[in-house]
């Protein structure tokens, strides 16, 4: 059954294509790796000048630590309910946006279009200033969804161009049928390509979720003195102090920070990859 | 489309709550940083408000300046390094990926994903790591493969190596999304094609000009297009490993708007690099995007 | 021009579009009639929460009316932070701010000038080093809250081994680290970036970090006396294996101390308590000596770290908060708080306080000898990028020290000047 227990000349020809899979696997892998090692291992030896490579000796005392911080659990749904409203607002608005210049002809698509390309580019670092001082004078501060609200808009421009290609992966003859059978246009689109966009909604959605879930400068700036509204990536850097970063707990605190990204992408990687192709061939 | 359904007022409707949220959470943004630009603008006008107006001051002290063009130089050097080494690693690897039996694809695949889902801060703290002169594994593993004048060798201090550094790390960040979306694009050539052209005797290297080329060209503009402004715009990892240095070897224009903006509390200068960012990335992509509009218009 | 009401409709519009989404924002805390409540932000560290609980609930006792909010901020990104505070409309009502910091916010306009208290807060005793860059134009806008400064810790049992005493001078300085450094001994764990060490060196060699010319600052790394002060750092950073690249806190130099086959680290007193925290056998085997100075009679120079009080332009409670200033400044606290975190007080005449404490005493003999960084609102920007870290490893990896001073320096001027 396996390949691998016949050795045949086939096997001996792929033998520098697994190498090369192995390469690429361990070069991607090596630094999360790392990472969760670190996490698992006494102080003492993390400093150690001869750098051990497996996990010899190994200690919960960083998760320990991280868990117990202030308000992990708080920050943790801070940025669980900010990333969710940012994802799903992002989905639903794209959704009607790339279904418009998708699947409808009308004067100014293309101008549309290449707004939300252009878009993309936009220099947040730069408006960091702008945005708090609209958020200041709009008396906006200290306040979560205001935090989505821009989260949902950095993501916006690509949830709309991958969605677009995903719609139009998805062959407008099935909703035509559909709706020749009797359905109004909108039942159409909800029960036969809504359930065939699936995968794509997923894959933008994760994009989304990646980019809000990591965001530090606005959540710095713009979350003043409510300190419970503070979200995971503020949280992160509680473990530098002036004596220097406290390793063990910040790649702990960064493993379990990583861990929901890292577990949906796993779970879903088989349908994003599915998803992703789809429209992206006919983009 | 044989017919148009509703009133044409539909596709108006369904892109209004999108064109909304860009005029009101990006578009005016962006106008009160360029109206930022026009003025004279630090943390005493962001306390007390009362900004004054000064023209083109602003504009006229950026370009005047040569660390701004040398600047400029370093980011087009940086997107150059980092987009061409993505790309083709990116393709290599989905190339590589698709003739990978099962077992080993799924193993490729969930790496890449790891690598790819892995948050930045946590990335850039695990590279600054791995290069850390006197307890890091790289230097670590070099002097044990004979490179002795790696002992204690201190990347981050020395112009180049930071670069290399932080170009390696934005690469390993950005190879999977590449890898996982070729890869994705290549599995739906129908295998028919590759059948029949190498019944036609054609060769490899024959068979990925000819047939996978010009089935990956669409997807492959728009990866290229995305990580050229990914890269262009590249900022917190800069900031997180070397916020810049050592000197301004690492400085690229996002690094370089921030460092003036929120170090130095001249939000106006920031303001003014970050304006002629935009222009700059947009005269970059001004090729792609007529050939993307000239694909709408085909449609 | 009218653009705040715009962006009101703007931002109004925007909160509509998230309606469906949006998570209750938090009451507005001061709607009620109850006591006022004020908002305290103290850096991560500075004090234990052991000290800050017997604070709040001393303070509340005294002020029935005051209900304190104690904030613990986080070091990245805490200058963004600050001024987001100081320019928002409802700011935190006292900020601590490092004393290198506070100048820049004192220049803004954006912090109340507090000089009509001066005299109640006895402040013609305060520590120059911290009561001078809460100062501009004559006005008081930062008041100091605590001082330290940096000491050489040194493990007793390494020193008996190499049958060495601590030092009284830099030249014996050098011997002593030299004798340590053997074998697997590190003599001294110096990494390269450790820029307030440097700044000691620098005074102590009668140079400085910048000067001030005819009103304009101007960085003075490539002076003789500033070089001298950086050849002694090179000297004494090659007696052990601290990272030319690298500052005290990356990696923590606790951690590395800890391993315990290192025989000085320069911290401050504080460190020790750390460093016993994380291999408790060292307990007891940790001694303090002052940083060298050229001669025996008197300590080297040594940077004064610490931090201001101040309290925002835009603090709703400017009274209440000045009670909590007052209180965190006066005798009571200060001598709480320098015995339980080993400080110097923000008054030279509470000094008797931490006199039974052996590492404190060793830093506030040192105090003595302490200076501050340029008293100048951009020098702040110059820490943000530190060009003088990347001096000390450019010197440390083997380039000419005067052409690298040089670049320093034009780069301090040119900030100091922007």
């Amino acid at each position: 059954m396996t390949p691998a227990r016949r050795v045949t000349p086939r096997a001996l020809r792929r033998l520098p294509l697994n190498a090369a899979a192995a390469i690429t696997f361990l070069a991607a892998v090596f630094p999360v790796y790392w990472m969760v090692l670190t996490a698992f291992r006494p102080t003492r030896d993390i400093q150690s000048e001869t750098p051990g490579f497996l996990p010899l000796s190994v200690t919960l005392e960083h998760f320990e630590r991280a868990v117990a911080a202030d308000g992990f659990w708080t920050f943790w749904r801070n940025s669980l309910l900010v990333t969710a409203g940012c994802v799903l607002l992002a989905l639903v608005v794209a959704l009607a946006a790339a279904f418009a210049v998708a699947r409808m002809r009308w004067r100014g698509r293309r101008a549309f279009l290449l707004m939300v390309f252009v878009a993309q580019m936009a220099p947040w670092e730069a408006l960091l200033i702008p945005m708090y001082v609209i958020a200041r004078d709009a008396d906006l501060l200290d306040r979560l969804p205001t935090l989505s609200l821009i989260y949902f808009m950095i993501t916006l421009p690509f949830t709309v161009v991958t969605l677009r290609s995903f719609l139009a992966g998805v062959p407008a003859e099935l909703e035509e049928a559909a709706q020749v059978d009797g359905c109004t246009r909108a039942a159409a689109f909800r029960r036969v390509t809504l359930p065939l966009l699936a995968p794509g909604l997923l894959a933008t959605s994760l994009f989304g979720f990646i980019t809000a879930w990591n965001e530090f400068a606005f959540a710095n700036m713009l979350i003043i003195k409510n300190q419970d509204d503070r979200t995971l990536p503020v949280w992160l850097s509680s473990f530098s102090n002036v004596f220097g970063t406290d390793w063990g707990a910040t790649m702990a605190a960064s493993t379990l920070f990583a861990l929901p990204v890292l577990v949906l992408f796993l779970v879903l990687q088989g349908r994003v990859a599915a998803g992703m192709t789809g429209g992206a061939v006919k983009g | 489309m044989r017919r148009p359904h509703g009133p044409a007022l539909w596709p108006y409707l369904l892109v209004a709550p999108t064109v909304l949220g860009g005029v009101l959470l990006l578009g005016y943004p962006l106008v009160r940083n360029l109206l930022i630009s026009f003025q004279e603008y630090g943390m005493g006008e962001l306390i007390r408000g009362g900004a004054g107006f000064t023209g083109f001051d602003n504009y006229r002290t950026v370009l005047a300046d040569p660390v701004f063009w040398e600047v400029v130089r370093r980011t087009f050097w940086w997107t150059l390094v980092n987009v061409v080494l993505i790309m083709v690693i990116g393709t290599l690897v989905a190339l590589m990926t698709q003739r990978l039996g099962r077992r080993m694809r799924v193993l490729v695949t969930s790496g890449l994903v790891l690598a790819w889902a892995s948050p930045v801060i946590a990335t850039t703290t695990v590279f600054q790591w791995l290069f850390a002169s006197r307890t890091g594994v790289v230097n670590w593993v070099l002097v044990r493969l004979g490179f002795e004048s790696f002992e204690g060798y201190s990347w981050l201090a020395d112009g180049p190596a930071a670069f290399t550094v932080l170009v390696l790390l934005v690469v390993w960040q950005s190879v999977p999304f590449v890898a996982i979306t070729l890869h994705s694009a290549l599995l739906t050539v129908p295998a028919e094609l590759y059948e029949s052209a190498r019944l036609d005797g054609a060769g490899a290297g024959r068979i990925f000009r000819s047939v996978t080329l010009p089935l990956l060209r669409p997807v492959f503009g728009l990866v290229l297009c995305l990580e050229v402004i990914w890269v262009f715009r590249c900022f917190a990892q800069i900031w997180a490993v070397t916020k810049g240095g050592p000197g301004d070897a690492t400085t690229t224009l996002p690094v370089y708007a921030y460092r003036v903006a929120q170090s130095l509390h001249r939000y106006d200068l920031g303001a003014a690099v970050s304006t002629l960012t935009v222009l700059l990335l947009v005269a970059v992509l001004i090729a792609y995007f007529r050939q993307l509009l000239r694909q709408e218009a085909d449609r | 021009m009218n653009i705040r009401p715009l962006g009101r409709t703007a931002a109004l519009a925007a909160a509509v579009v998230l309606a469906a989404t949006a998570c209750g924002g938090s009451d507005d805390p001061k709607a009620s009639g109850g006591p006022e409540k004020v908002t305290v932000w103290i850096m991560k560290d500075s004090v234990t929460d052991a000290f800050l609980d017997r604070f709040r609930a001393g303070f509340e006792a005294e002020h029935r009316d005051i209900d304190l909010d104690i904030q613990i901020q986080e070091w990245d990104g805490i200058g963004e932070k600050v001024t987001a505070a100081l320019a928002s409309k409802d700011a935190p009502d006292v900020i601590e701010v490092g004393n290198t910091q506070v100048a820049q916010y004192a220049a803004s306009g954006g912090v109340r000038d507090l000089g009509d208290k001066v005299a109640e807060l006895n402040g013609a005793d305060w520590v120059p080093g911290l009561a001078e860059p809460g100062k501009v134009d004559g006005k008081q806008y930062g008041i100091p809250w605590y001082a330290a400064n940096r000491v050489v810790i040194y493990h007793k049992d390494l020193f008996a081994a190499a049958g060495v005493t601590p030092p009284k001078t830099q030249d014996e300085w050098l011997a002593v680290t030299a004798k340590l450094n053997k074998g697997k001994v590190q003599g001294i764990y110096l990494p390269g970036q450790n820029w307030y060490t440097l700044s000691g060196f620098v005074w102590e060699a009668g140079g400085d970090l910048a000067v001030r010319e005819g009103g304009k600052w101007k960085g003075a790394l490539d002076t003789p006396q500033a070089l001298a002060g950086m050849d002694f750092y090179r000297k004494l950073q090659a007696l052990g294996k601290g990272p030319e690249d690298a500052d005290e806190s990356k990696p923590p130099q606790a951690e590395v101390f800890a391993r315990s086959d290192v025989a000085q680290i320069i911290a401050v007193p504080g460190g020790a308590k750390i460093v016993e925290e994380i291999n408790p056998a060292l307990k007891g085997r940790l001694g303090f000596f002052p940083v060298p100075g050229r001669t025996a009679d008197k300590p080297g120079a040594v940077f004064t770290g610490g931090s201001d009080l101040i309290v925002p332009e835009a603090s709703a409670h400017p009274d209440a908060a000045y009670e909590v200033v007052k209180a965190l400044a006066g005798e009571k606290w200060q001598t709480d708080m320098a015995r339980t975190m080993s400080y110097v007080p923000n008054r030279t005449s509470l000094a008797r306080a931490v006199q039974d404490d052996e590492g404190t005493a060793v830093m506030a003999a040192g105090a003595a000898q302490g200076r501050a960084t340029p008293n100048s609102p951009q020098w702040a920007a110059v820490e943000a990028t530190n060009p003088i870290k990347q001096y000390m490893t450019a010197v440390l990896t083997g380039t000419d020290p005067a052409a690298a001073a040089r670049t320093a320096s034009e780069s301090i001027t040119r900030t100091l000047g922007s």
